[in-house]
């Protein structure tokens, strides 16, 4: 759908060039950037309640940028930014009464946006919401609403809003797309929303299940050497920048005190993972256990938030 | 009994069913007693006649008979109030009236009156959500501010038999709200799609806040007529009982 209410930019985007020549020389190998954490090391998440007065509930939430970034800016060497890092924002408003048109509806109805501002991603998004924004926020209403206790809000409903404001990468910048590719970095996007959501909901007091926390695991293919015997490996909390080449990936909302996923997502080839011998789990499942893993550690980061949630307005 | 956290988030196990039976603000599964909303626990003391377990809940609201007896030092400081609580059957309502037809009056309501911040005995510094309920009224009760907002309230009806409860053959909705006015009411039902119902026939209920046709704030002289203080008119209205 085109948008004729405002003027746009060119479609295609306006990225400076950036000449293989120049990358192979000066930049090239040794400033892709490379995972410096453990396979089971997950980024540092900034989370934080209650930035939005108007709202009835909102949160902020961050990742840790890679190492890279920090590298890039004490020495740059491109005024290309090597890698990003998520950054989103969360609001919650309700529980309201519905429009007047809508049907009578005994519980709570959950809507939710998933917005990217339009420099969020390396490539400019409109201001209308595209496909790729539509699903994500699909996705984020199944995660949510297994968690949400819709019947204790008859009548109203409740308008969950992300802006996402810094999105991940899909891949290095400097690589060309290839056979691998899809968008990787949405999956991220999402356990961050994920999180992010649950956070505004507590903060909004609107009753849940459990706090429920988004994680990501995939399959990557990090040598150089390209060797066959290479298999793929196992990595929470992956950024797609710091990977040659992902195979699959996952991405769950998991609630932990009840050990129940509400949202799963699996993209790519997962039956090539190298598991240990005695290790029975088809790939598949050692990624969906990879990325349960990876939400718990969100989660710990999330009842953190919402105790300091509590202990601002209580105290 | 096991010791139960000060305060809990959503999905904090409580304590076993068999102990505590659950309240607001919890859920229940596999027999214990889950947080689902983040805050303060409070475990009400069994009534002897009623019910044989405490009742335990986690509050929206921090009032001031758990702050004393939390820390008893530090005076209750006032958070931010911020309200979400629904219209429930029975709930007490305060609503502006937005429109008055023959048969019926249309409100839209402005606050859910907190039943247990009412039923305390410290009436001058209950932290409740509705601290602000002076602040909403006189907002809402100044000509300026109607309309703009009402989009984001729940709307209500009282029906003309809903008025009050003797001669209610006889009510004349003209003679009892006016648009504009502030009224207190219970509401018998959750409605339909669009609208909740309310009802004014208590002695306690009814217009609580009204504007004569000069502009004044007028002050209640009986059941069923306010009076201007300036101008020195009456009108008719189903007056609330004052407190």
């Amino acid at each position: 759908m085109a948008d004729r209410r405002r003027i746009n930019g060119p479609p295609g985007g306006t990225r400076p060039p950036v000449f293989a020549s120049l990358q192979e020389s000066s930049t090239g190998v040794a400033n892709r950037a490379q995972r410096q954490r453990q396979p089971t090391e997950l980024r540092k998440i900034f989370l934080k309640t209650g930035l939005i007065p108007t709202a009835s509930g909102s949160s902020y939430l961050e990742f840790e940028p890679s190492a890279s970034l920090a590298a890039a800016r004490s020495n740059p060497k491109s005024l290309i930014p090597p890698s990003s890092a998520l950054k989103l924002a969360c609001t919650v408003h309700g529980p309201k009464p519905l429009p007047r048109s809508a049907a009578f509806s005994p519980n709570l109805v959950l809507t939710t946006h998933v917005k990217y501002a339009p420099f969020a991603a390396r490539k400019r998004k409109g201001h209308i919401r595209d496909a790729s924004e539509r699903d994500l926020g699909v996705h984020l209403e199944t995660a949510l609403r297994g968690a949400i206790i819709a019947e204790r809000w008859p009548k109203s409903g409740l308008d969950i809003t992300l802006t996402i404001i810094e999105a991940e990468d899909d891949r290095w910048w400097g690589d060309a797309p290839d056979s691998h590719d899809a968008s990787w970095g949405m999956m991220n996007v999402l356990a961050g929303c994920i999180t992010a959501a649950s956070a505004a909901i507590a903060d909004a007091h609107i009753d849940c299940l459990d706090l429920v926390s988004g994680g990501v695991a995939a399959l990557v293919s990090d040598d150089s050497s390209q060797s066959a015997s290479s298999a793929p490996r196992l990595m929470l909390d992956i950024d797609p920048a710091e990977h040659r080449s992902i195979l699959s990936a996952c991405v769950v909302a998991y609630m932990p005190a009840r050990d129940e996923i509400t949202e799963l997502w699996l993209k790519g080839d997962s039956s090539r993972a190298a598991l240990d011998k005695n290790d029975g789990r088809t790939g598949h499942e050692a990624l969906i256990d990879g990325a349960v893993d990876a939400a718990r550690g969100a989660n710990t980061v999330l009842a953190e938030a919402v105790r300091e949630s509590i202990a601002r307005s209580f105290a | 009994m096991a010791s139960l956290p000060p305060i809990a988030i959503p999905g904090q196990r409580l304590g076993p069913l068999s102990t505590y039976s659950a309240g607001p603000g919890t859920h229940v599964q596999q027999s214990f007693i889950y947080a689902s909303i983040a805050g303060p626990v409070v475990a009400d003391p069994a009534q002897p006649k009623s019910q044989t377990r405490p009742t335990l809940r986690v509050s929206r609201v921090i009032s001031s008979k758990d702050q004393a007896s939390s820390n008893p030092a530090v005076p209750a400081v006032m958070s931010k109030p911020r309200y979400n609580t629904l219209p429930a059957v029975d709930s007490i309502v305060l609503a502006r009236v937005t429109r008055v037809q023959k048969r019926q009056a249309t409100v839209s309501i402005l606050v859910v009156v907190d039943e247990s911040a009412t039923q305390s005995q410290d009436q001058s510094r209950t932290a409740s959500d509705n601290d602000n309920v002076a602040s909403i009224l006189t907002s809402a009760a100044n000509p300026e501010n109607h309309s703009s907002t009402d989009e984001l309230r729940f709307q209500a009806l009282i029906r003309k038999e809903d008025v009050r409860a003797v001669e209610k053959d006889r009510v004349v909705m003209d003679e009892m709200f006016r648009v504009g006015d502030i009224v207190r009411g219970s509401v018998i039902s959750l409605g339909d799609q669009s609208f909740y119902y309310i009802t004014t026939a208590r002695n306690d209920l009814g217009v609580v806040m009204a504007r004569s046709d000069a502009g004044n704030m007028m002050f209640p002289v009986s059941w069923k007529e306010m009076r201007d203080p300036v101008t020195g008119t009456g009108e008719q209205r189903k007056v609330a009982r004052p407190f």
